[in-house]
């Protein structure tokens, strides 16, 4: 599940470089797409503002299948508290427009499984495929806004992994 | 209301790295990114190790602020540091405040043991700061081996 999980990450990425160059963040001293995965990173006291914040849920797998079939939950979930040129009273505008991003993101719904332990990553046989997101109602906390979507991630396993 | 001009000076500094030596001083360090970071995918993915630096920072006072009382409760640390050593790390990396060196963090060592940074707070005389706060908490253990 791992290399699904990889694969899914990289492609709302790569896809967010496309959608909107200017969203960017500075970790770890590079300058990348505004999307990282949680556990990949070091822990965060506080849901950062205006980034998407992968978190990996639960994970089934379906043995009845001629393949095995792993399906995973994953949360995104992303804040945001407006621009300083509107004084914040934007945040709710802000909000939308990441909704907009990420729905944008996870379309189409589907991408190449790649292995990225090997450099450069090894394409797989199969894809990388996921539900249509579950939008959570907006949790406001003070002046930052933030939502939850929820998306199911499915890959069959394939030999080796 | 205090009108009375006074030159900012470092006697401040000198003060707490005194009372931070005197009062069973240790030495802690930082972990940061290298300045030159991970832009592969692999480096994204927790698959490359992040090749932390380690920046000493001393003098420093560790000490516990919270027993464990209840079971599940996370015992919370403090350290403080002084604010000579600090900017000395920042004017070392060409960051713009200390702020920016704490929230690059991934990590204090003290006496061996890993703590993540909950927190900071500095103590300023005449407008500088003179000893920073850190609120820890101790790391979960970690493993040895890497996966990959």
């Amino acid at each position: 599940m791992q290399n699904a999980k990889d694969s899914f990450y990289v492609a709302l990425r790569n896809r967010l470089a496309v959608i909107n160059p200017a969203r960017t963040v500075t970790l770890r001293a590079v300058q990348r797409p505004s999307i990282m995965v949680e556990e990949a990173e070091p822990p965060q006291v506080q849901l950062a503002n205006d980034i998407f914040v992968l978190r990996w849920r639960a994970e089934t797998v379906n043995l009845q299948l001629p393949s095995v079939l792993t399906q995973t939950t994953c949360e995104i979930r992303y804040a945001t508290s407006g621009s300083q040129q509107n004084a914040g009273l934007d945040r709710g505008r802000a909000l939308t427009e990441m909704d907009k991003e990420l729905l944008a993101m996870l379309t189409p719904l589907q991408t190449q499984k790649l292995n990225f332990t090997q450099t450069p990553a090894a394409v797989m046989q199969t894809f990388v495929f996921w539900t249509e997101p579950t939008l959570s109602p907006v949790e406001v906390l003070r002046d930052q806004l933030s939502r939850t979507a929820t998306v199911t991630v499915f890959a069959f396993e394939e030999q080796g992994e | 209301m205090n009108t009375s001009i006074r030159n900012a000076n470092e006697s401040g500094q000198r003060i707490a790295d005194a009372l931070l030596r005197t009062t069973a001083g240790t030495a802690a360090t930082l972990l940061v990114p290298p300045a030159a970071g991970d832009g592969t995918d692999a480096g994204q993915l927790g698959i490359d190790s992040p090749q932390l630096q380690q920046l000493p920072l001393a003098p420093a006072v560790f000490r516990r602020t919270r027993a464990t009382m209840q079971e599940g409760e996370e015992p919370r640390y403090e350290l403080l540091i002084s604010a000579s050593a600090v900017q000395q790390q920042v004017s070392t990396l060409q960051l713009n405040s200390a702020d920016g060196l704490f929230v690059m963090a991934a990590g204090v060592v003290v006496g061996g043991g890993l703590f993540q940074i909950e927190s900071w707070s500095s103590s300023q005389v005449l407008g500088q700061a003179c000893l920073y706060r850190l609120q820890l908490r101790a790391a979960e253990p970690q493993s040895l081996t890497s996966l990959t």
